[in-house]
């Protein structure tokens, strides 16, 4: 099965709620399209075919997936927000994705505040693959910890995270300087809370959940390619590199991704489009290596699945 | 147990030395040996900021090609069956040898050869590589008898490409 590990979809049961609420994140129908306001981030006019879930599914099979994986779209801020405010929002992103076609299964979404461990499990139960945090919120050691009875949750199930940029509620968010690009966020605070939450990881994340394996979006920064900075700065650098931590290609094409593979090695590597925010770029590594990342690496990042897998001794 | 974190990259001798301790050590890599007749069949056994090590298994006329490994040194010991080791050499035959069960050879990065399966049983040989195997060459004869060289990323098994290279 071929597996896009980072899709986004905007239902109308989120898009709703969202047009509901009178402070960002909203949207707000102007001028006949939908616009999305998030606190710290340029006005994003949601494409009326990003909105037609017919249209994604037909998107993923031109693309050659068989199965896409939503995120929520972490930005935004909805799972940060408090919890009386995240609650409807999680709530409708999960109505909406019930509503989605058979080619899109989705990580769960937790409104961050409060959420017990028992969500976790409800959301598995329910069918989601795993969970998916926003980056700011294991972006330290200390934020690892507060996520610490979720992330256990996973590893008892089995159950793959999924690290994608955005806030949490303990997070500092990255400012926005006025009158910055569109593209601004996108390369300043996501990049660089990508890297603190790989950090974070290779600090803290591990030795607490041992089993625990791990997608980082955006190839988490490309934070790996700081390997031998971590190393002269006294880091545990062999950490970095380890079979249950995955990075996916969103955003990023062949240059980067064969950097990230000379660092990770290729079983390392996951196919991730962040469709509809930005389509995948060519595949330029050849086709053995495309069918590592789009067959072999995510299904064992879904399922464990080591019988099938190279064994190996990461010292 | 297969040996631990390397703080340097190895040269050839060092890496003839890596993939015999790895060969002395058959219970890491035993339950992984996985003939296959469609293709060789490769599972990574060992890596770090430095090595990495590679269990091949080979048979019927499974062959590389004539590739380089870019910027990685290497090392090759058959635990079983054999496999031939040429060297490609300009207005000569390549320099050919018979590899069989227990013997080594190894390669610097400006090396050019060519790997295949020996008549006889299916073979299984250990592989080392420092700095980690990440790009490589293949060769490939054209028409007009002009070489090519295929830069080709690690993941990319190595088949002959075009007409085969040989004597």
């Amino acid at each position: 099965m071929r597996v896009d590990i980072h899709q986004h979809l905007w239902t109308e049961p989120l898009v709703a709620a969202l047009a509901r609420r009178d402070e960002p994140p909203y949207v707000r129908r102007i001028d006949g399209e939908w616009v999305l306001r998030i606190p710290g981030e340029p006005d994003w006019a949601l494409q009326p075919a990003t909105l037609d879930l017919e249209a994604r599914a037909e998107e993923v099979r031109r693309d050659g997936v068989d199965l896409a994986l939503v995120a929520p779209s972490s930005p935004v801020g909805f799972e940060a927000l408090p919890a009386d405010q995240a609650r409807p929002l999680v709530e409708a992103h999960l109505e909406g994705l019930a509503g989605a076609p058979e080619c899109f299964a989705a990580w769960g979404v937790l409104a961050l505040a409060d959420a017990r461990p028992a969500e976790v499990d409800d959301l598995l139960d329910r069918g989601h693959v795993g969970l998916s945090l926003p980056a700011g919120a294991i972006a330290t050691p200390a934020g690892l910890d507060r996520c610490g009875p979720w992330l256990e949750c996973l590893e008892r199930r089995d159950a793959p995270l999924f690290v994608h940029p955005g806030p949490a509620p303990w997070s500092r968010p990255v400012p926005h300087p006025g009158g910055a690009p569109l593209w601004w966020p996108a390369l300043t605070g996501y990049v660089a809370e990508m890297n603190a939450a790989w950090h974070a990881f290779v600090a803290a994340g591990r030795s607490a959940h041992p089993r625990l394996r791990v997608a980082f979006a955006m190839l988490a920064g490309v934070a790996p390619v700081h390997l031998e900075r971590l190393a002269a700065r006294g880091g545990p650098a062999g950490a970095g590199l380890e079979p249950d931590v995955y990075y996916d290609t969103s955003s990023y094409g062949e240059r980067t991704v064969d950097a990230m593979v000379r660092c990770v090695g290729i079983d390392q590597i996951v196919y991730g489009s962040d469709r509809p925010v930005v389509g995948p770029a060519p595949w330029g590594l050849g086709q053995a290596a495309r069918h590592a990342a789009l067959v072999e690496n995510p299904q064992r990042l879904l399922s464990g699945a080591r019988a099938a897998a190279p064994a190996r001794a990461y010292a | 147990m297969i040996p631990g974190r390397h703080e340097r990259d190895l040269d050839p001798d060092e890496l003839v030395a890596l993939v015999e301790s790895l060969a002395a050590h058959s219970r890491e890599w035993e339950d992984l040996v996985d003939h296959d007749p469609r293709r060789r069949t490769y599972h990574e056994i060992l890596r770090d900021r430095h090595v990495s090590a590679w269990l091949i298994c080979w048979t019927d006329e499974q062959d590389t090609g004539f590739h380089d490994h870019d910027l990685s040194a290497g090392a090759v010991t058959v635990v079983r069956g054999r496999v031939t080791e040429e060297r490609l050499a300009l207005g000569a035959p390549p320099r050919r040898r018979v590899v069989g069960t227990g013997a080594s050879f190894a390669f610097g990065a400006a090396d050019i050869h060519r790997v295949a399966h020996a008549p006889g049983e299916p073979a299984v040989t250990l592989h080392a590589y420092s700095p980690p195997l990440w790009r490589m060459g293949a060769y490939a004869v054209e028409p007009d008898g002009s070489l090519k060289r295929h830069s080709v990323s690690y993941a990319e098994e190595l088949r002959p490409l075009g007409a085969p290279l040989s004597a």
